[in-house]
């Protein structure tokens, strides 16, 4: 955890409380730990039949946990839950969908060679399988909530927000009391973002208790009856009337003034987007992709014909919804995938074939989107993930030293602003931004770096990281690395980057100076239609 | 911020305590069952136990061979942990003991061999042994990164290619076997010469332990400190937990994994070559007779830790020659060895996963 040790809980006072429902599901005193690590400790919540009931909080502040513990994913260290008055002590997550509590997680589960209905009905249903009969039931069922769904489609056909709308419908099917969403907005393209919360109103005045884990505050304006802001793994506010105190939210949330309110990280990462006079970076081409195509392993073209140059200095941003290539694209600048065609180039050094440690070497930093599958391995300590591709500069007759290698890794930590227990705790320990940042050091101290791509970087941050994040990148670019950021986050690469491509299945749709003036034509671009 | 613990978990034994408990609680109950398997079968307990001590340590002899015993266990662990250590499972000691054995003893036969100076005449064959076994080992880990094949599967099937490639070379008289001189020839190979065979730390065949046991003790200590402190045995660590990262992070992964199957393969193979010129000096059909796969087990009952498979080779060593003893003097099956290692196994096992699961919770 971090090192400043004040924790003020600043509850937003609550006048003349709406007399809501009553609640469906209670937590009293709930606590959890994990080993020394408290991730929940004196929560008291609860949620109401008829509610959409938003958590807010910055990463790791317990929100996912909470969800968890409803869940019946983990068993809370302390405290208990009733549901409408009755002990809730689920066993596990069949238990709590046996109790009528439903999640939506993050990630989804879904087959999908699979149809939709296949999907639906599957581990539900028993004896003779009626597709037809079970298709008009589900129909039926979406078009109460207005979720248009087709029955037949094959789920690997389907949009992520059509994805996402087939794991609401099979919560839904269970006609459950309580509906979990677990940043369900993450992966949606803006239009898909209004219709879901449209969807969770209508299942909250169905009777039902809708929790969405958000950070979004736009979100919240629109759909949310009541708050609860986590901070560090305790309340630190709650709210009924949460449109209007949205200043007050963002304050308990982050512990700080919200001097700019939800407009905060975009107006922090505009300030340091100005350039200082300084001395001018080194001119010159950081990175070269000359017509790089990608075809996956079942003949589908991911890339196609991408060609773009970069210069030292300049940051260039992807503009895209996830899955138009991008990932490809980042596997092949990693070194962990081979272009179909074309090649690609650093500092004048073809690249198209190299290995990662080739890679590197040519001065190429990655910051890959998928922090926990690449860029680190979680039970090795942070000093090892420090430099887990430079380990040889401790090499003593072939051993390690631990003692220099610990002394740099003190040094990088206080640089990069890490913030954990010591050099030698659990990589997979530390927070999403920590865990970021450690990657970043790492990538940022490559020797004679003149490229880095940063994918998704600020994914699942807290508006310091993504701030810290976003100051790291900027001053690299400042000493001439040429930076190709890839972000789903359109407005976060407005305020960063000095132009922006728009990805849309494997080809770049089109190009505009980094400019919120654009922000329009690049959003019509990302959905496939032309500006 | 501490937050008092009144949960209802059950009270938790510092790590190291519960390490060494585990272990030893397991095969005292082990024991336990044993004791009354045999008074089961009729057999007086003082009989059985008699019996057993007089073949797990009834005279210089019977210590001796439990420790050349152990020895070749602790050399199967030992590559079994160093395999583990980049995420394989090497279930082919067997056949590495094999193939070692086979290389040894034809070296040993080879012409000139015996006549070498400076030891070389039982050092030649060892190492020929040792790197036998190492591409046996290696050839599972090239098919792994090759082909994707499971080194589960490849090594276990390789360990039955090898077996039948021994039974093969002592029963053609073109291979290994010893000239048929009458229809009585065993199917085994010519003893192998005096100066190819492992010398003996005291010289005395009345107390045979070989030069193996130093030669443990050295390969142990040097693979503990190379998984612990090296630049290899991290990228090992690293490609065994997260193979992706440390390929991106530009650890050869393809070569660690081949590397680590060899060297699990090699020490199979010296432990082989060990038992071949140090202990049966002729090769036979029954050769091995599952040291490999009692090797297996001490390497799974090590959890990761060198001294743990020289504990568990030291327990598994004396077990056999006890068990031995006790199916001659008093008629107790040797088979219920196997059942009091399978308990074990699945003790120690079965509560390590509760004390594992004790920590995620």
């Amino acid at each position: 955890m971090d090192g400043s040790g004040i924790v003020t809980e600043t509850v937003v006072p609550v006048p003349g409380t709406r007399a809501a429902a009553p609640s469906l599901l209670t937590m009293n005193g709930i606590g959890k730990s994990f080993g020394s690590f408290v991730a929940l400790a004196g929560i008291d919540i609860d949620f109401a039949g008829g509610e959409v009931h938003c958590l807010l909080g910055e990463n790791g502040a317990g929100k996912s946990t909470l969800c968890n513990l409803v869940f019946g994913i983990h068993r809370p260290s302390e405290g208990a839950m009733r549901l409408k008055g009755e002990a809730y002590a689920p066993s596990g997550p069949s238990d709590a969908l046996a109790r009528g509590i439903a999640m939506v997680h993050q990630h989804f589960s879904l087959v999908n060679e699979l149809t939709v209905i296949d999907n639906l009905l599957m581990g539900g249903s028993r004896g003779r399988l009626d597709r037809k009969a079970e298709a008009r039931r589900i129909e039926a069922l979406a078009e109460e909530f207005g979720l248009a769904l087709a029955p037949f489609a094959t789920v690997g056909d389907l949009s992520v927000g059509e994805r996402q709308r087939v794991e609401i419908v099979k919560c839904l099917m269970r006609r459950p009391q309580v509906l979990i969403l677990d940043e369900p907005t993450a992966v949606l393209l803006p239009d898909e973002i209004g219709s879901l919360l449209t969807v969770c109103r209508q299942v909250a005045d169905s009777g039902c208790a809708v929790v969405m884990v958000t950070h979004k505050l736009a979100e919240i304006e629109r759909v949310a009856d009541r708050v609860t802001v986590l901070h560090r793994g305790r309340v630190s506010a709650r709210s009924d009337r949460p449109a209007e105190e949205i200043p007050a939210l963002v304050s308990a949330m982050i512990q700080r003034p919200a001097a700019r309110s939800g407009e905060a990280v975009v107006g922090a990462i505009a300030l340091a987007k100005r350039k200082p006079a300084g001395p001018r970076p080194p001119a010159g081409e950081a990175m070269q992709l000359d017509g790089v195509s990608f075809d996956d392993r079942t003949g589908v073209r991911r890339l196609d014909a991408v060609t773009l140059s970069i210069e030292r200095g300049e940051i260039v941003g992807v503009a895209g919804v996830e899955g138009n290539g991008q990932s490809e694209l980042g596997a092949i600048l990693a070194g962990l995938a081979r272009p179909t065609d074309g090649r690609w180039f650093a500092g004048g050094r073809d690249l198209t074939q190299a290995s990662p440690r080739e890679i590197t070497r040519s001065g190429v930093g990655i910051v890959p989107e998928d922090r926990h599958a690449v860029g680190s391995i979680g039970k090795l300590s942070l000093a090892d993930n420090l430099f887990l591709n430079r380990m040889r500069q401790f090499s003593r007759l072939g051993l390690i030293d631990r003692r220099r290698q610990m002394e740099k890794a003190r040094d990088y930590i206080q640089r990069f602003d890490v913030r954990a227990a010591g050099a030698t705790v659990a990589f997979g320990s530390l927070s999403g931004g920590n865990q970021q940042k450690a990657v970043l050091a790492r990538e940022l101290t490559t020797p004679n770096l003149r490229f880095l791509l940063a994918a998704q970087p600020t994914r699942g941050l807290d508006i310091g990281a993504i701030e810290t994040v976003y100051g790291l990148i900027r001053d690299a670019a400042e000493e001439g690395v040429g930076v190709l950021l890839v972000s789903s986050e359109l407005d976060e690469l407005i305020a960063v980057a000095d132009r922006i491509v728009v990805f849309y299945r494997g080809r770049i749709a089109g190009e505009y100076p980094a400019d919120p003036v654009h922000r329009e034509a690049i959003g019509t671009l990302m959905s496939g239609r032309s500006a | 911020m501490s937050v008092a613990s009144r949960s209802a978990a059950p009270p938790r034994l510092p790590p190291g305590l519960a390490g060494l408990l585990l272990p030893v609680g397991a095969v005292l109950a082990a024991f336990a069952v044993g004791a009354v398997a045999i008074m089961a079968l009729g057999v007086p307990l003082g009989e059985a136990l008699t019996a057993f001590w007089r073949g797990a340590f009834g005279n210089a002899y019977a210590i001796s061979a439990s420790i050349n015993r152990a020895v070749a266990l602790a050399l199967v662990g030992t590559g079994f942990v160093f395999a583990a250590r980049a995420g394989l499972t090497n279930v082919g000691g067997e056949g590495q003991i094999a193939v070692g054995g086979v290389a040894a003893t034809a070296i040993c036969l080879a012409p000139g061999i015996a006549d070498l100076p400076l030891g070389l005449a039982f050092l030649v064959p060892l190492l020929g042994a040792t790197l036998a076994g190492g591409v046996w080992g290696a050839l599972a880990g090239f098919l792994k990164v090759r082909v994707g094949t499971n080194e589960v599967i490849s090594t276990l099937l390789l360990s039955f290619i090898a077996v039948w490639l021994l039974y093969w070379s002592v029963q053609s008289e073109a291979l290994l076997r010893q000239p048929m001189t009458s229809s009585a020839t065993l199917p085994e190979s010519l003893p192998i010469p005096v100066t190819t065979q492992v010398p003996l730390l005291t010289g005395s065949y009345s107390s045979p332990v070989t030069l193996g046991l130093p030669l443990l003790v050295v390969i142990a200590a040097v693979t503990a400190l190379v998984l612990s402190r090296s630049i290899f045995g991290f990228q090992l660590k690293a490609v065994g937990l997260n193979p992706v990262a440390a390929a991106r992070a530009g650890i050869a992964v393809g070569a660690s994994i081949v590397t680590a199957l060899f060297l699990a393969g090699a020490m199979g193979g010296l432990a082989g070559g060990l038992m071949l010129q140090g202990e049966q000096y002729s090769l036979k059909a029954g050769f091995s007779s599952g040291y490999g796969f009692d090797g297996l087990v001490v390497g799974l009952l090590a959890r990761n830790s060198i001294a743990g498979v020289i504990a568990g080779a030291l327990l598994f060593g004396f077990l056999r020659s006890g068990g031995i003893s006790m199916e001659m003097g008093a008629s107790v099956p040797s088979a219920l060895i196997d059942v009091l290692q399978g308990l074990i196994v699945v003790t120690i096992a079965g509560a390590a996963y509760y004390v594992d699961r004790g920590d995620r919770k």
